[in-house]
């Protein structure tokens, strides 16, 4: 289900790195990411808290929080830079081409404005639509996210949806100006598990009837192994591994995402049997290790991990799969 | 398992009332948990599951007596501990402990580790002053920390680590049972393991008895015994691990175990779901009869108005659903 | 029995040593260049107050007539007011009154305030409705309305009682209008001043008390006392803190605008409000009068506002977790 190799990628990311301002100077927070979307391509962003996946999101349509900067690569989208063009191009891509769902539906939506008007705006702004024809083209969004009697709704404020109707609302405001690449960050991490198994089936739905992109972001791995095409896994601001999500499911390379998969508690599992897990914690944003940041807690480093850092490079013998360890590399070419 | 179970949960109710209006002159119910009953046996991991509102946290404070009751009982050596007040619970305090979920604000900010840790240790008189440190250091130890980390600070550990100290601060007092109240839920998932190792090796160590609460299933399968299900405030269903997992009988469950994603994405494209449409109703106003039937794709007239009874219908196996006759389970 | 190997938290190196929070906060309060001027003038301010009378080379109601409304010079720093009354002498005096009229007022207020908020908060119900619906009630009336009504119906009787004792006893103290003077700014100033104290310690204690850090204490099974003094204690008083640093700037400001109006410390006591008020009238011709005062209390302010911003960013960081 990979994009073919001739066709460009929706959004090409290249050398992203993201610093943040602290009392001690300034701090890589991301390192040189590298991120393709294809179009009508499904990619999951994995990582765990402080990794830099929101971040990185962020960047692509410049909202990112005040000390923390953009401070080199380039990313591509439909063969424009985001990180160069000019603010008013910005704002056409900002909730026009690219949409965006967060996490916490109840501080992402205006507590005081109707969920009508709220999703009316990008529509009169974007599409130059009246507010007879952005009222309609409201209804039909809630309509088509699954809200009952969106008639009605249009009218309620926030506060008044429960939370997965609230995320739904969410859904609809990222979809409204039918844009190519839809991100969404962590947006089930708040919701309840019958909830969010409706949200990635609404999701898995849309992506199919409006032939976007879409970009998961989350902590989750069992979550995006039915939902996504391909798999980027970060680590302390960079992609350690990125692979088709059979391929990554099947075969995990990196060491961290293979301690991230055993980690998790399987089906065959005894009862009480220990997991494997990752000993020590992952660096605070801003304080990552010298050479590898996976270093410190890799079971297999060796000296050259302490000193340099491994670049993703394509695992041998294999279709789009790649990975940043210089231990799995050279263990390829030995067995090569 | 031994026969005599270790805590009895009889009838349990817990109510809140929340006031209304300017001058809080309007009562409204929130029906927390209603009429649950259930037994911990010692040495068992006896796991709560549930969405956000389902009252299995309640049930955990209201079991330890940290919220009043409203009614019901809960028999712990032979005494119904909801019923004994602040001075003649404390006795039992010691060995009826709890890890809560928010590794950031479950240990107080202005005390030490070692303070956090060894004030249960005087406060019950388990050790002397000259015997604590050396005491302190054997927690931090049991939970895989160095002793010196007891002249540190909360704010200097990381979030698995401050989940470490509060898992000694319980165990200070060598409790028997201990409530872990999402006690791995916020945690980061490579973080997390380390955390359900870590209870695993405490139980076998000290014979620990768990009320584990939680909402990620794939966890509850692998470290409980038996399994609750509450839906609204009430158990749905509860079974052995096995019982639960491979013949769930409630229609809740089994919605609520095709929910839950699984790391495999051969298995994920040929799984069916059921997905349940519609969210969960109010605890303000619960639904009449069965609670759960306003999602419940198999619901009847019956479960509209009367109230589902709580039966046993194979040995261990719970249930309180009208379409579940006792020939279904087997 | 496995125990998984743990480095320290990657936020703080091991040769580190530990750090409370309250060194935390005073590390953040020293970097703070404005908190740390703030603080400077404060302490400065304070030591005028205490030693004042030693440091002036004038008494502050020596009066030299041949020497009135002089411009500032060596002899007289500030120069002399239109009774050739010292004004540096005057302005240190009223430095004295200002931090008298600060600290007692705000001790008043803070102890009405702590203890029926930390009351309110504590036990809940009734008793805590009853408290804040007094402190609504407080908080409605304008300040200065409540000072005014005070002073003109308290201070006749209260100056008749004095000079009737003084005619029963002779004792020269009761000649003293000076106390009146206090007494009333003081009262009236605490009854007007403790609202603020009584809602943030309330608001405090139930934020504290709901922390599972609290919740794991009763768990322990601790009792209440244990609790309020090692738990909830220690967790509110760093915005009471704050809260006190900014209260003494604002009781300096309010002590001053009332004697201003004649409401508050009245000559020939010097305040750096009936001072400002005196220059006022003839500022045009001798502008110092009216400059020193000013000045001074608008430094006082600044310095007061300075340090309780910094105080603010040194207890109560944002984001840091």
């Amino acid at each position: 289900m990979t994009a073919p190799e001739i066709q460009k990628p929706l959004l090409d990311v290249r050398g992203l790195t993201i610093e943040i301002e602290t009392r001690r100077g300034p701090a890589v927070i991301v390192d040189g990411i590298n991120l393709t979307v294809g179009k009508g391509e499904t990619v999951g962003v994995v990582g765990e808290s402080g990794c830099g996946k929101s971040l990185t999101m962020l960047s692509l349509v410049r909202l990112l929080p005040n000390k923390i900067k953009v401070k080199g690569g380039t990313a591509e989208f439909a063969g424009r830079d985001l990180l160069r063009m000019s603010k008013s191009e910005l704002r056409q891509v900002r909730g026009g081409k690219i949409g965006f769902v967060f996490q916490d539906p109840m501080t992402s939506l205006n507590p005081v404005m109707r969920i009508g008007d709220q999703l009316c705006e990008p529509l009169i702004y974007h599409r130059s639509m009246n507010k007879a024809e952005a009222r309609t083209r409201a209804i039909e969004l809630l309509r088509l996210v699954g809200i009952p009697g969106p008639e009605q709704r249009i009218t309620a404020y926030p506060h008044e949806l429960s939370g997965g109707m609230r995320q739904r609302v969410m859904i609809a405001m990222g979809l409204a100006c039918d844009p190519e690449l839809l991100i969404a960050d962590e947006p089930t991490t708040a919701l309840d598990v019958t909830i969010q198994a409706q949200i990635v089936d609404l999701v898995k739905d849309l992506r199919k009837k409006l032939n976007m992109s879409v970009v998961w972001i989350t902590h989750d791995l069992a979550l995006i192994a039915g939902l996504v095409d391909r798999v980027a896994v970060l680590y302390a601001g960079t992609v350690v591994e990125d692979a088709p999500v059979g391929e990554l499911f099947a075969r995990p390379t990196h060491p961290y995402t293979r301690g991230l998969l055993a980690s998790i508690p399987k089906l065959s599992d005894e009862r009480a049997s220990r997991l494997s897990s990752i000993g020590g914690t992952p660096p605070e944003p801003g304080r990552r290790p010298k050479g590898c940041p996976f270093a410190p807690r890799c079971a297999l480093a060796e000296a050259v991990c302490h000193e340099r850092v491994p670049a993703l490079e394509p695992v041998v013998g294999s279709n789009g799969h790649r990975v940043a360890c210089f231990v799995a590399q050279r263990q390829m070419m030995e067995a090569a | 398992m031994a026969a005599e179970p270790l805590i009895k949960v009889e009838n349990l109710v817990k109510h809140f009332v929340v006031r209304l209006g300017a001058f809080g002159e309007r009562g409204a119910t929130v029906y927390a948990v209603d009429d649950v009953n259930f037994d911990i046996f010692a040495g068992e991991t006896l796991s709560l599951v549930g969405e956000s509102g389902c009252g299995k946290s309640t049930t955990g404070f209201t079991l330890l007596n940290l919220q009043k009751a409203t009614s019901g009982k809960v028999i712990f050596q032979g005494e119904n501990i909801v019923s004994l007040d602040e001075k003649r619970m404390r006795p039992y305090r010691r060995e009826l402990q709890i890890v809560f979920q928010d590794p950031y604000s479950t240990l107080n900010p202005r005390m030490t580790i070692g303070e956090v840790v060894g004030e249960p240790i005087l406060f019950h008189k388990l050790a002397t002053k000259a015997e604590l440190p050396e005491r302190v250091s054997r927690l931090l130890g049991d939970v895989g920390l160095p002793a010196r980390f007891a002249q540190r600070y909360p704010h200097e550990l990381s979030g698995g680590q401050r989940q470490r100290v509060a898992i000694a601060r319980a165990l200070a007092c060598q409790p028997k049972f201990i409530v872990c109240d999402e006690a791995i839920s916020a945690l980061d998932v490579s973080v997390q393991a380390q955390i359900i190792n870590l209870l695993l090796d405490l139980q076998e160590k000290y014979g620990l008895t768990y009320l584990f609460i939680a909402h990620d299933l794939a966890v509850v399968r692998h470290i409980s015994d038996r399994v609750g299900v509450m839906y609204l405030g009430r158990l749905a269903e509860l079974a052995t691990r096995e019982q639960l997992f491979s013949n769930p009988l409630h229609p809740y469950t089994k919605a609520l175990l095709s929910a839950v994603p699984e790391a495999d994405p051969e298995l994920e494209k040929t799984r069916q779901r059921q997905i349940l449409v519609g969210d969960v109703p109010s605890p303000l106003s619960p639904p009449a009869g069965c609670r759960f039937h306003t999602r419940c794709p198999i619901a009847m007239d019956k479960c509209r108005a009367v109230v589902p009874e709580w039966r046993e219908v194979v040995t261990g196996h719970h249930v309180a659903c009208h379409a579940v006759d006792m020939g279904t389970a087997g | 029995m496995t125990i998984t190997p743990v480095n320290l938290s990657s936020s703080v190196a091991d040769d580190e040593p530990p750090v409370s929070l309250w060194r935390d906060a005073w590390h953040r309060l020293v970097r703070n260049k404005l908190a740390v001027a703030g603080l400077a003038v404060v302490v400065l301010l304070a030591f005028v107050a205490v030693f004042g009378p030693w440091l002036t080379p004038y008494d502050f109601l020596t009066q030299d007539l041949n020497a009135r409304n002089q411009a500032p010079s060596l002899a007289h720093l500030f120069g002399t007011d239109d009774l050739g009354r010292d004004v540096f002498s005057r302005v240190v005096y009223g430095t004295r009154t200002a931090f008298v009229v600060a600290i007692v007022v705000t001790t008043i207020a803070v102890a009405i305030g702590v203890t029926l908020g930390a009351m309110a908060g504590f036990f809940g119900g009734l008793f805590d409705r009853t408290v804040m619906w007094f402190t609504d009630m407080t908080m409605s009336v304008p300040n200065l309305l409540l000072v005014v009504v005070i002073n003109a119906s308290l201070k006749t009787p209260i100056t008749a009682w004095m000079e009737a004792r003084y005619q029963a006893t002779l004792n020269p103290f009761y000649r003293e209008t000076i106390w009146v003077d206090f007494l009333l700014v003081f009262g009236s100033m605490a009854l007007i001043s403790w609202p603020p104290y009584a809602r943030l310690v309330r608001a405090q204690v139930l934020s504290i008390r709901g922390r599972p850090y609290v919740t794991a204490a009763r768990a322990l099974g601790l009792t209440n006392r244990l609790i309020l003094m090692r738990y909830i204690v220690p967790n509110a008083i760093g915005p009471l803190i704050v809260s006190v640093s900014a209260g003494l700037g604002t009781a300096m400001v309010l002590e001053s605008a009332f004697s201003f109006l004649g409401v508050g410390v009245n000559p020939p006591t010097p305040s750096w409000g009936n001072m400002i008020s005196d220059g006022l009238r003839v500022w045009q011709h001798y502008p110092h009068l009216l400059a020193a005062p000013a000045a001074v209390l608008g430094l006082a302010t600044v310095a007061f506002s300075f340090l309780g911003d910094g105080l603010n960013d040194a207890l109560n960081p944002r984001g840091s977790k």
